[in-house]
């Protein structure tokens, strides 16, 4: 059974809160989350925040419900790309395990489905779609395995946001035909999570068949983290890292790694 | 199942097929209010599922009959009964539920099942030892 993925949860500087979301996550059956930063540009120079370690919350991860094993929890970043020159793909983005970004216009959200390094495309979902998606980027994305992403928690707060939330999730299903969808909360709060099968009935609301909708917070998840690994290797193929040199020796090297014959086949280890 | 009497035969069972769909679902679920207040009678509760429903589907859309079979005020958790074509549009009104007067709450989904016998336990809540 495909296991339920939640990949944004917002983080809060407030520990309790976060750690409260996490165990109400925990509780309702996702096995794993990703607390999502938001990287947002008022001026030229933004600081990218850095990741912080869920250990300091948790000295032991809780339990998911009806499994024996504690949840995971992955950390998410998302550019609100207003600017092309916004989506920089630094060393600092290899910290977190997931990379999102937001198209605020509709050349960006076509750079962002040829071209950008990313894992998942969020259609913003609390404002009005200012451009028609089309066809050919969406697809495009898809054959690279970018995921769009639907959040839901807007529909939650407000009658008006749940209005543009909706008629954007159906123009982006229409499109991309249900496939390469993930449907997630953008959680601020414990109270505003839903559980799993509840998410994978909305999905139909939001025009996805039974099947996609569940997929939606299952294995397109797992498409999305896996995806996700691939972006510190080359193509999926070659990760290099560093290796730790004996005390004797001064000079660093590059270890590197190299899968031969065979076709090529993806060397991060695979979970689960 | 039926278990046969106290006697010295052995048990004997029947067996029962359903040739057709259930009509209906029943749904288990819990009201979870952000303030913590516990005073809701059934008939607001009723209401608050049936204005949930309304504001998500309209008039039009929303017009599908649904029964509240069973509320426990003390721990704000109902039984519901529902057409099998009510069932979508039921769950994800009660999903988008997001507040009651003016608070933050959010009804939880326990069970869903198109058999009432099967809402009478549930294997996830077993403490199994």
């Amino acid at each position: 059974m495909a296991l339920f993925m939640d990949l944004n949860v917002s983080f809060s500087e407030d520990k309790t809160v976060l750690k409260n979301i996490i165990e109400t996550a925990a509780h309702l059956g996702y096995s794993t989350v990703a607390i999502n930063y938001t990287l947002e540009f008022h001026h030229k120079k933004q600081e990218i925040p850095k990741p912080r370690p869920v250990l300091d919350l948790f000295e032991k991860l809780p339990v998911v419900q009806g499994k024996s094993k504690s949840i995971t929890v992955l950390n998410r970043l998302t550019v609100v790309a207003t600017d092309p020159s916004h989506f920089r793909p630094t060393a600092e983005y290899k910290a977190f395990d997931l990379v999102a970004v937001i198209p605020k216009t509709e050349k960006l959200f076509q750079a962002a489905c040829m071209n950008f390094d990313v894992n998942i495309i969020c259609v913003a979902m609390s404002e009005k779609l200012g451009f028609f998606i089309k066809r050919a980027p969406v697809n495009v994305a898809i054959e690279r395995g970018v995921f769009f992403e639907i959040s839901y928690t807007p529909a939650i707060r407000d009658s008006t946001l749940r209005r543009y939330t909706i008629s954007n999730a159906l123009s982006l299903t229409e499109i991309c035909k249900g496939k390469n969808v993930i449907v997630s909360s953008g959680a601020e709060k414990a109270i505003e999570l839903r559980g799993p099968y509840d998410i994978a009935n909305l999905g139909i609301v939001f025009g996805l068949s039974t099947e996609d909708a569940k997929d939606a917070v299952s294995t397109n998840c797992r498409s999305v983290c896996l995806h996700g690994k691939t972006r510190s290797t080359a193509f999926g193929i070659i990760h290099t890292m560093k290796k730790s040199q004996p005390a004797n020796k001064t000079e660093e090297e590059d270890e590197e790694e190299e899968e031969e014959g065979g076709p090529p086949r993806k060397i991060i280890k695979l979970e689960k | 199942m039926r278990r046969a009497d106290a006697t010295e035969e052995p048990a004997a069972f029947e067996r029962r097929v359903y040739r057709n769909a259930a009509a209906h679902h029943y749904m288990k679920i819990g009201l979870v209010l952000e303030s913590g207040e516990r005073n809701i009678g059934a008939v607001q509760f009723k209401q608050l599922i049936v204005s949930a429903v309304r504001d998500l589907y309209g008039e039009v859309g929303g017009a599908f009959n649904f029964d509240v079979l069973c509320y426990d005020e003390s721990a704000l958790t109902a039984v519901l009964r529902v057409y099998n074509s009510g069932l979508v549009k039921l769950w994800s009104a009660l999903t988008l539920l997001g507040s009651y007067k003016n608070k933050l709450c959010a009804v939880r989904v326990m069970q869903v099942s198109p058999f009432l016998l099967a809402l009478s336990g549930n294997s996830r809540e077993l403490d199994l030892d």
